[in-house]
């Protein structure tokens, strides 16, 4: 992940970083959202921390009801949301917390956590069915 | 908009009120600073300024010297002019500040009242404080007398703030000795002082939200020495240029003449002591004195402490037989920083002069006329025998019995 | 001033676009991140933030990377508060002079520091910082331990939690000192606004973050940071651990203005034991054999009477 082959004489004095490229001007960051930023390469955000996962969440969008509880407590920006609906999960990102899961107020869950091997096809196929109340007590 | 303030050709003024002054007119958008002897009256002109209009930056009184060049280092990467004031435990308890200021390539100017360093507690002058700062990856620039104090203070700015060099700027006086002693003043007037400094030029500000930017970020192993490797290059060949051009700018405004290091009596010298501040003064007077009975003494002063001016020192003192350096800061179980880099400069040419290293003046002791002709006339001595007939290192003025070191 | 960021409900929230990326080296789970969401999110304005040496500044910055979106800045350990009002500074001298370079823009400033960076050792530059009224907001992430370098006890650390520095162990219960009432301290210093948050709290949170950034003055947030590595509790628990902690009171919501005026902010429907909270977390495991047992019916009791007190507060408005 780090270039690590530049020589003292070839980057910014005072070990300065820039989110963006420095030809562009950004204006309105906080309503522009990734899609349509000009990332530098050292922002961060071109980076992965996908190999820091054991598990990954998988989302099934036949049970989301957009509450977005998943959005706003997800620690790694990686709940894609866009004009208020989840779209999915951005697995450069992920480090696998499984919050987003836990806070998921569904029944059965619109996300599960599955072994990261596993392919999305696979996880959806053996999605869990809805919960009684009865096992939900027993559980 | 701060008013103008009407200067006199010749103005009296100790060193502190130089240092306000020479701040006023660089129209410096925020100092934060702390008050602490020798150094208050530079934050208290100001203040004094600025409570009567003739200052419209910020003026920051924060609550220790730390938070001053903390608050300093912050101002700066926002992006404008920014100066402070300190002296001995207030600068000791920056240093931490002062090595992120240089790292971060930010140009604040720092002007040092110099003062010995705790324990045992003294408020006068010695070189203690500007000692331990010299590692830090600032520039610092060493002035003799309240003149100076004001002059190099504009031209700090010009140095540390230009593009190519980016780095943090120390103008060094003596505590007391330059800081408390009024003199007569030539300033510049208000306007030509603020045309000579400049406008501000921003880098990388954090301001300017159109280019976000990071500052103080951590780098390990993979990293860390590149970053350092840059910031001593551009400290080797960059800075000492510059300087020069400022100077010379500086003297075709004023016809003020300064060098890297200051010579007297060098042309034909055949022994020479290096000093800093006051010291270069009184230093020079002993000399015209001993010439007077035909010693062949010069006088050096070192104008430029960092980066450190090897090849102009060995240049100078390339032909010269015995060499005294004064270093007025305990070196605690060494020899003198002077001695030291003196040492380093002439081998590096190839040269072996008779060299001796006197401690002196430790929290404000004084260094006399006399005591300097007895230095003289030693160095004088070993060069007559062409060769060391004393120790290395002798404490001057110290009460006791003589107190000498390395050799005999 | 710029108008205020209409934030309705979670949907309309969720059309943020952050400004702290992902990929950043926050552990799985981290609660910082989820605050500093929050806060970033609170607003549509520019930001220029510092942060202390902590968890937060030393996984989001590590070169060649930044996670900041905003102009960003870290000095110390101790100093964030005055790196971020010395930014403040500069933004006034320039305004003043004609020489800001988006004039029209109206930036916010915000510091962030650890419960170390803040209660501790950058203690004295915070007091300075408010003391001299700077347009600011300073944000705690109390998480209770010096988490970055791997769980020495803190002024934050609560009484019985075992800490690298302070470990249980068979003549110890941990930790022997109370807790820092930061708050009390902070609204000691007639700041504008001070107030306390919990990240599982959104609502609560941000509309306490957007308060602040309409306060004229220096804003003082201690937001609650449960940290899955130093409590000890899975990383995907962060939200549920945060929610016993409101809902057992050990971190209540609520507000100071001026130094005086205090509204509780969250009253729990159902309370629950304070027991329970220790029970979730490994650094309180201890507390749960039988010769310590009088040091759970302690923290109850603490936990009441500081309750009582903050509702005696509320009612007498002084």
């Amino acid at each position: 992940m780090a270039k690590e082959t530049k020589g003292w004489n070839e980057f910014d004095a005072g070990a300065i970083l820039f989110s963006f490229n420095k030809e562009t001007t950004v204006s309105n960051l906080a309503t522009t959202l990734p899609e349509n930023r000009a990332y530098s390469q050292s922002n961060s955000y071109t980076a992965s921390v996908a190999d820091w996962r054991v598990e990954k969440p998988v989302f099934n969008r036949d049970f989301c009801i957009d509450c977005q509880f998943c959005w706003i407590y997800c620690p790694d920006m990686s709940i894609v949301s866009r004009n208020e609906k989840m779209v999915g999960v951005d697995y450069d990102h992920c480090k696998g917390c499984g919050i987003c899961v836990d806070v998921c107020p569904t029944n059965p869950k619109s996300l599960l956590m599955f072994e990261e091997k596993k392919s999305e096809n696979e996880a959806l196929a053996n999605w869990p069915k809805k919960e009684s109340k009865k096992d939900k007590e027993a559980n | 908009m701060a008013d103008k303030m009407e200067l006199k050709e010749v103005e009296v003024w100790d060193g502190n009120l130089a240092s306000a002054h020479s701040l006023r007119q660089a129209q410096v958008d925020v100092v934060a600073a702390y008050p602490i002897t020798p150094s208050t009256p530079i934050v208290e002109n100001y203040a004094g300024f600025l409570a009567n209009g003739y200052v419209d930056g910020e003026y920051v009184m924060v609550e220790s010297e730390h938070a001053a060049m903390s608050g300093c280092i912050g101002a700066s990467a926002a992006g404008g002019r920014v100066a402070t004031a300190t002296s001995s435990q207030g600068y000791a308890l920056m240093v931490e500040t002062l090595y992120q200021a240089s790292g971060m390539r930010l140009p604040i100017v720092l002007h040092v009242v110099n003062r010995a360093l705790a324990a045992p507690l003294n408020v006068n002058g010695d070189h203690s404080d500007m000692y331990l700062g010299r590692d830090s990856g600032w520039i610092q620039l060493d002035s003799f007398r309240p003149q100076e104090a004001y002059d190099l203070g504009l031209m700090a700015f010009k140095i540390g703030e230009d593009h190519d060099i980016r780095l943090p700027v120390m103008v060094h006086q003596d505590g007391f000795l330059s800081s408390h002693t009024a003199q007569n003043i030539r300033p510049l007037q208000d306007d030509v002082a603020y045309n000579f400094v400049g406008e501000y030029k921003p880098y990388n500000a954090m301001l300017n939200f159109e280019k976000p930017a990071t500052y103080g970020v951590q780098t390990e192993e993979n990293w860390h020495f590149e970053h350092k490797a840059r910031q001593h290059f551009d400290l080797m060949t960059k800075v000492m240029p510059k300087i020069k051009s400022v100077f010379a700018e500086f003297e075709n405004l004023t016809g003020r003449k300064y060098k890297i290091v200051e010579d007297y009596y060098m042309e034909d010298a055949d022994i020479a002591v290096i000093a800093m501040g006051t010291t270069v003064e009184t230093a020079k007077l002993s000399a015209r004195i001993a010439r007077k009975s035909g010693l062949k003494i010069g006088v050096i002063g070192i104008r430029v402490l960092r980066p450190f001016p090897f090849d102009e020192v060995a240049e100078i003192l390339k032909n010269v037989k015995a060499i005294g350096t004064l270093d007025r800061s305990s070196p605690n179980g060494t020899v003198g920083m002077l001695y030291n880099e003196i040492a380093g400069a002439m081998l590096g040419i190839g040269k072996a002069p008779i060299m001796r290293n006197y401690i002196y003046g430790l929290g404000g002791r004084d260094i006399t006329v006399e005591m300097l002709k007895n230095i003289y006339n030693e160095l004088n001595e070993d060069a007559i025998a062409g060769k060391r007939l004393g120790a290395v290192q002798k404490f001057i003025n110290v009460r006791g019995p003589e107190l000498t070191f390395l050799g005999k | 001033m710029a108008e205020e960021k209409k934030i309705k409900n979670l949907k309309s929230f969720s059309t943020s676009a952050d400004r702290f990326e992902g990929a950043n080296l926050l552990c799985p789970g981290c609660a910082h991140s989820i605050i500093v969401r929050e806060v970033l999110n609170a607003t549509n304005d520019d930001l220029v933030i510092s942060a202390s040496t902590g968890c937060l500044e030393v996984c989001t910055a590590v070169y060649p990377y930044t996670s900041w979106d905003a102009s960003w800045i870290h000095i110390g350990f101790e100093n964030s508060a005055t790196a971020v009002t010395g930014a403040e500074a500069m933004y006034k001298a320039l305004k003043r002079k004609g020489r800001l370079f988006q004039p029209e823009r109206t930036p916010k400033f915000v510091a962030f520091g650890g419960d170390g960076a803040s209660y501790d050792i950058g203690f004295q530059w915070i007091s300075g910082a408010f003391e001299r009224g700077h347009d600011f907001m300073y944000v705690t992430l109390d998480n209770e331990v010096y988490a970055n370098t791997g769980g020495q006890s803190s002024g934050s650390t609560p009484i019985g939690a075992s800490t690298t520095t302070a470990p249980a162990g068979r003549v110890s219960y941990g930790e022997k000192r109370h807790k820092k009432d930061m708050m009390a301290i902070m609204a000691a210093h007639g700041a504008p606004y001070v107030a306390q948050v919990a990240p599982n709290k959104w609502k609560d949170m941000v509309k306490k973050i957007q308060t602040g950034f309409n306060t004229k003055g220096p804003v003082y947030i201690n937001a609650m940071s449960a940290c899955t590595t130093e409590w000890k509790f899975p990383a995907s628990d962060t939200i549920a651990v945060s929610d016993i902690a409101v809902d057992s009171l050990v971190f209540p919501l609520y507000e100071i203005i001026n130094g005086t005026e205090l509204n509780i902010t969250y009253r729990p429907k159902n309370i629950i034991p304070v027991r329970d909270y220790l029970g979730v977390q490994g650094r309180f495991k201890h507390l749960f054999q039988p010769e310590n047992a009088h040091l759970i019916d302690a923290w109850q009791k603490r936990v009441d009477a500081h309750w009582a007190y903050l509702q005696k507060r509320e009612e007498a408005r002084v």
